[in-house]
């Protein structure tokens, strides 16, 4: 099965939306651990594709080349 | 007749004597030049053609020679006085001699040129596509595009062999932060008449895959008196302005921007600058999401001490709430105690029902009675801090008991319950010796008394 490609975008509006929960204190105390711990591994994700080479990227720049 | 018989060469000297008679002079004349060879002793070959805006084939053609000396004069002239360089597709203003040579035909031999002649031409033209941009709607469209959060995929116009090229993918693969860049290069030449197909068909590659890309560069190295005005060019500019991804040039002009400049997305002076630009995009969304983090981290921290507060205030306020309570229950103990002693001492003095030394024993076990109940209410008190709300349930039930067994002992209640007290002439009687035949007695119930005769 193909994984599901990981989109910095939807990521960062995923991140955007954990944030505005918080701020908005709607956030109920038992999902927060939840919450930030989701939001943690967003931005963890958002760091790692920035600066780990994507095998699979680079093939097909390859054969375009 | 035979004696007119001419050789090749005696009719060409004709040719060339014939002209060199007719037309002696310099003259000006404007052309455009549609091709240029340079030898390796600097002499400089032309084509020069006449061709209107609209029209595809050239009108007039002839051949043009800038002999090497005067060919490098006024090349360094030219380009002084334009930023450009001499070349294919230009109009220029050339001040030509006519020769005739029996071998080569006709050329004009090129002794001067006007630069302000193409400068104006280069103006004109600028202005025209400018316009016709402008007309055609498109000229900001690359610009509206709405920029990638992290330009990493990046589409590369330029030449293989160009050092701005090399230059730029140094720069993006050595950037402080550590991001990775993907690249790929689509060749094309970056001046000469073959650029415009060039880079129209790189685009066109590009679109093929638009997909696998977030940004477009063409980029080109080399300094500042290299041909921008290749980059003058109608369609060049048109499929950029068409093009779906943000075009960013860096060809390399410090000072002119050309029309690709003007309606790429993002213009810069170098290929360097570029990939700064680039590397800077990235740390843009980064920085971004830093923030994003400190502020979940903060509203976190905040709505974790937001409870705890809560938590806290709920903890300090229980434990007086609750001896409130218990003193309260205290009191109201203690009220009803003191009003069963009260009443036991009333009803004993009024009434006489208990004799004289059942007084004593009554009222001290009343004070045994509340002393022990005293010390189940310190035991509680002891308790508190550890109290639950169960703990307090349970004394409620507990003091509710003691509330029943008081309301036993009270002798309104035992009246109640069917008991009745006789007396005679305002004396209780206790037996019925105590009464004789027409005494009237009274008879005293809970709710009033009556009076009867005894027979």
């Amino acid at each position: 099965m193909a994984k599901k490609e990981f989109s910095f975008n939807e990521a960062v509006t995923e991140i955007e939306k954990i944030l505005k929960n918080i701020e908005s204190g709607d956030l109920d105390v038992d999902k927060l651990s939840e919450s930030v711990k989701r939001a943690s591994e967003l931005i963890r994700q958002c760091q790692k594709k920035l600066r780990t080479t994507e095998e699979e990227i680079n093939s097909i720049f390859k054969d375009l080349a | 007749m035979q004696d007119d018989k001419l050789s090749l060469t005696e009719l060409q000297l004709i040719i060339k004597d014939s002209l060199y008679i007719a037309l002696p002079d310099f003259y000006w004349v404007v052309a455009e030049i549609s091709e240029m060879k340079e030898n390796s002793a600097g002499h400089c070959y032309l084509e020069l053609i006449e061709k209107l805006p609209d029209e595809k084939d050239a009108r007039a053609k002839v051949k043009a020679i800038i002999w090497g000396n005067r060919s490098r004069f006024l090349k360094s002239f030219f380009e002084n006085s334009t930023g450009e360089t001499i070349k294919e597709g230009m109009k220029v203003l050339v001040r030509v001699k006519i020769e005739y040579h029996e071998l080569f035909g006709l050329s004009l031999i090129i002794s001067d040129i006007d630069p302000s002649f193409t400068i104006g031409e280069m103006a004109l033209k600028r202005k025209m596509i400018i316009k016709k941009l402008e007309e055609d709607g498109v000229f900001s469209m690359n610009k509206e595009i709405l920029f990638p959060a992290i330009p990493q995929r990046i589409a590369v116009i330029s030449s293989g062999k160009a050092a701005g090229y090399s230059d730029f993918l140094n720069h993006l693969s050595e950037n402080s932060y550590g991001y990775v860049f993907y690249t790929t290069l689509f060749e094309s030449a970056l001046q000469g008449i073959e650029m415009e197909n060039g880079i129209i068909s790189a685009l066109d590659r590009i679109a093929d895959h638009i997909n696998l890309f977030d940004v477009v560069v063409i980029i080109r190295g080399g300094g500042s008196q290299s041909d921008l005005s290749w980059f003058d060019n109608y369609r060049i500019a048109f499929h950029v302005t068409q093009f779906p991804l943000p075009v960013i040039t860096g060809i390399g002009h410090e000072k002119d921007l050309s029309i690709t400049d003007m309606v790429a997305f993002q213009s810069l002076k170098t290929p360097t600058a570029v990939a700064d630009y680039l590397i800077d995009s990235v740390s843009g969304a980064e920085d971004r999401l830093k923030e994003i983090s400190s502020e979940i981290s903060e509203y976190s921290k905040g709505i974790i001490d937001y409870n705890k507060e809560r938590i806290e205030s709920s903890r300090i306020r229980l434990i007086p709430a609750v001896k409130l309570f218990v003193s309260g229950e205290k009191e109201l103990l203690s009220c009803e105690i003191i009003k069963m002693i009260n009443t036991g001492k009333e009803y004993i003095l009024k009434a006489g029902i208990v004799p004289a030394n059942h007084k004593s024993r009554l009222v001290s076990s009343a004070g045994l009675f509340s002393s022990a109940k005293y010390k189940v209410l310190e035991r509680m008190s002891q308790g508190m801090v550890s109290l639950t709300s169960n703990i307090i349930s349970q004394k409620k039930v507990k003091t509710d008991s003691f509330e029943n067994a008081l309301k036993i002992l009270d002798p309104a209640n035992v009246l109640k319950r069917g008991y009745t007290i006789t007396s005679l002439d305002g004396k209780i009687i206790k037996s019925s010796g105590e009464t004789s035949e027409n005494d009237i007695i009274d008879t005293k119930f809970s709710d009033g008394s009556v009076k009867s005769k005894v027979i």
